[in-house]
């Protein structure tokens, strides 16, 4: 009786480091946040209240937020397929034989290793106007000057361009890792049951992905909603709120107006729609999908 | 007619010889077997039979057709892969038919031929299901049954038991070998296991290090190696071969003080006896030095000293432990082999003698 007690504590004691972190880092702070949401923000004057669900009918009544909401979908759009499909077509081709392959593999992956405020820079270079290359491209085939990110109608575009250079290559690792584990017999068995290349891929090589793929979805479309970095160094979300998204959004609520009770009231909606994108991705494929 | 006709054939990786300059031909309707040890380039030429590799140089022909340059999917081949090549997220069912798919064989026609392939290979019941659920004897017959439903007459197997256990190989190649005698197909079929090749085959190709050895029957290749090497890799336990040393007029086993056992010179030639050739006798014959006893129920090997040579012999059912130490063997003169000391090829020109009586 004495030792089962004793291995209890034991077992508790060896939970604890980690129980502490997931609890100081995540639990509390989501729980603290559907908390404060409830609440008016504190001024000088005017301390805290329970102010039920106000600051959600506020946030129904921002045009701002809808806004933002929208274009945080049409970036969802923009990047997650088509960083999806860039990365198996890279992962694809680096996984034939190819001379340099570890090079070019490298290449693909150099954009994950760069810091994200890099990237920006380098690609606000790219963007500007005159001076920048994608002007002096334009300018080589006759067009002329204009302001990318100065645009409400061309900058939300620049910003998925950018993306999807960033998030493919990461993207592609994921699949090199599974393709390497394919097994080259069922390439020659399909081949010469009389296979394309193209109904290999649909047929065989496609589905065997779908873990991976599900896995890389879930990334891509998180991380869709976390896009914050590079807006500090482009837009700032704008012109005219035109490249916000949700997190930053967040990020001006809360540092930049002091809004907090309306940051957390975000936050809450956010936390929400990524948990429901989760649950129901899990969901809808887990049943169609095939794990070795 | 010839099925499958190689002429010439080498596939060189670098400097690399996988096959080098091999020629052999498959009747229609025959089941021939590439045996040789691992690297001896058997798979290779059964991947360039098959069109996954392109020949370095010579021509394959396939039901007298020209196909060197052609796709696999031209060839009209079907192949078992050793790891079987299932695809993993299809059910029995669908790998089967994956082929007649591909080719846009109606579905009525599918199912038709689904039915009676399932039942010819024992696999009714079982389509419903992921390879992954199947034991490895159901998922080799699942391959088999892929192989077969698309009627080709030429199937190639690439060492499609190796992955069984012993008990189950044996029902396997029974059934195959009923398999391709009732459906009529040309078979290539690579192994390096000799009881397959021996058990199953109309001929066999000896291949070592891309060549071939030695061509023929089972029955001409146990009976006449043409070579050291085919006599040892054919038979268990292998054929004793052994050096020699010279006495008069000719050479008898190194390091044994005994008379002539072959009329040519001791340094160039070897003897080879097999272990199943060698009797024990009560008297006369050769002193052999009992070594190690290996019983396998129905025989036995027993390893003796015969002057300075290992020798190996099978005695049918058990050793008596009373006759260890020393005992006396003896042979027919016709069960000896002479090959040739530096390049282990037959030397029919010298005759081998039975030890004296």
């Amino acid at each position: 009786m004495h030792e089962r007690r004793l291995a209890h504590v034991y077992g508790w004691l060896l939970l604890l480091p980690a129980a502490v972190l997931l609890v100081a880092f995540t639990h509390y702070p989501t729980v603290a946040t559907l908390y404060d949401s409830l609440f008016s923000t504190a001024t000088r004057l005017r301390p805290s209240t329970f102010v039920g669900l106000d600051n959600y009918r506020a946030l129904g009544a921002d045009p701002v937020f809808w806004q933002v909401v929208q274009n945080n979908f049409w970036f969802a759009v923009g990047t997650v397929p088509a960083s999806i499909a860039l990365a198996i077509a890279m992962a694809l081709w680096v996984n034939g034989r190819l001379p340099g392959r570890a090079l070019v593999r490298m290449a693909y992956f150099t954009p994950t290793v760069l810091p994200m405020i890099a990237v920006a820079n380098i690609w606000l270079f790219f963007y500007t106007p005159e001076i920048g290359l994608l002007d002096k491209l334009v300018a080589a085939f006759g067009g002329s000057s204009h302001n990318w990110l100065g645009d409400p109608s061309t900058v939300l575009t620049c910003i998925i361009a950018m993306t999807i250079w960033k998030e493919a290559g990461f993207f592609m690792i994921f699949y090199l890792a599974a393709l390497q584990s394919i097994s080259p017999e069922l390439r020659e068995a399909a081949t010469v049951e009389g296979a394309s290349r193209w109904y290999y891929f649909r047929r065989i090589l496609f589905p065997l992905l779908m873990p991976t793929t599900l896995f890389v979805l879930i990334n891509a479309l998180i991380n869709a909603f976390k896009l914050v970095d590079h807006l500090f160094i482009l837009t700032k979300g704008g012109p005219d709120n035109a490249s916000n998204l949700l997190l930053y959004y967040i990020y001006e609520a809360a540092f930049s107006f002091f809004d907090t009770a309306y940051a957390a009231t975000l936050t809450a909606v956010l936390l929400g729609f990524l948990a429901v994108m989760a649950v129901s991705q899990f969901f809808l494929f887990d049943r169609r999908i095939h794990y070795r | 007619m010839s099925d499958i006709v190689l002429k010439g054939v080498s596939k060189h990786y670098g400097s690399v010889r996988a096959v080098d300059d091999i020629s052999f031909e498959a009747a229609a309707g025959s089941f021939l077997v590439l045996l040789g040890p691992s690297g001896c380039g058997k798979s290779t030429a059964l991947r360039l039979i098959a069109g996954l590799e392109e020949p370095t140089a010579g021509r394959v022909l396939i039901a007298g057709r020209d196909v060197t340059r052609d796709p696999p999917s031209q060839r009209h081949v079907s192949m078992v892969f050793q790891s079987y090549a299932l695809f993993p997220h299809l059910d029995v069912g669908e790998n089967i038919v994956f082929g007649l798919k591909v080719r846009r064989v109606a579905a009525a026609e599918r199912h038709r031929r689904l039915e009676r392939v399932a039942e010819l290979v024992g696999l009714d019941g079982l389509l419903d299901r992921r390879p992954a659920q199947l034991s490895g004897g159901q998922r080799q017959r699942v391959a088999l049954a892929r192989a077969i439903i698309a009627e080709n007459a030429v199937c190639l197997m690439d060492e499609p038991l190796s992955n069984l256990d012993a008990q189950l190989r044996h029902e396997m190649r029974v059934e195959i070998r009923a398999l391709q005698q009732r459906l009529g197909m040309t078979v290539v079929y690579v192994t390096h296991d000799q009881i397959e090749a021996m058990s199953m085959a109309d001929r066999i190709i000896l291949l070592r290090e891309g060549r071939v050895e030695q061509s023929g029957e089972p029955e001409a290749l146990y009976a006449r190696p043409s070579s050291a090497f085919a006599a040892r890799f054919i038979g268990t336990p292998p054929m004793n071969i052994l050096r020699l040393a010279a006495v008069d007029g000719g050479a008898g086993i190194r390091g044994a003080a005994n008379g002539r056992l072959v009329d040519g010179p001791a340094d160039a030639l070897l003897l080879g006896i097999r272990p199943e050739a060698i009797r024990i006798v009560e008297r006369g014959g050769l002193p052999a030095e009992v070594v190690s006893v290996d019983y396998h129920g129905a025989d036995t090997v027993v390893t003796t000293r015969v002057g300075d040579e290992p020798l190996m012999l099978r005695v049918s059912g058990h050793f008596p432990a009373g006759r260890r130490g020393a005992i006396r063997i003896g042979w027919d003169a016709a069960a000896a082999h002479v090959f040739d000391a530096k390049t282990g090829n037959r030397r029919e020109e010298f005759h081998a003698f039975a030890p004296p009586a």
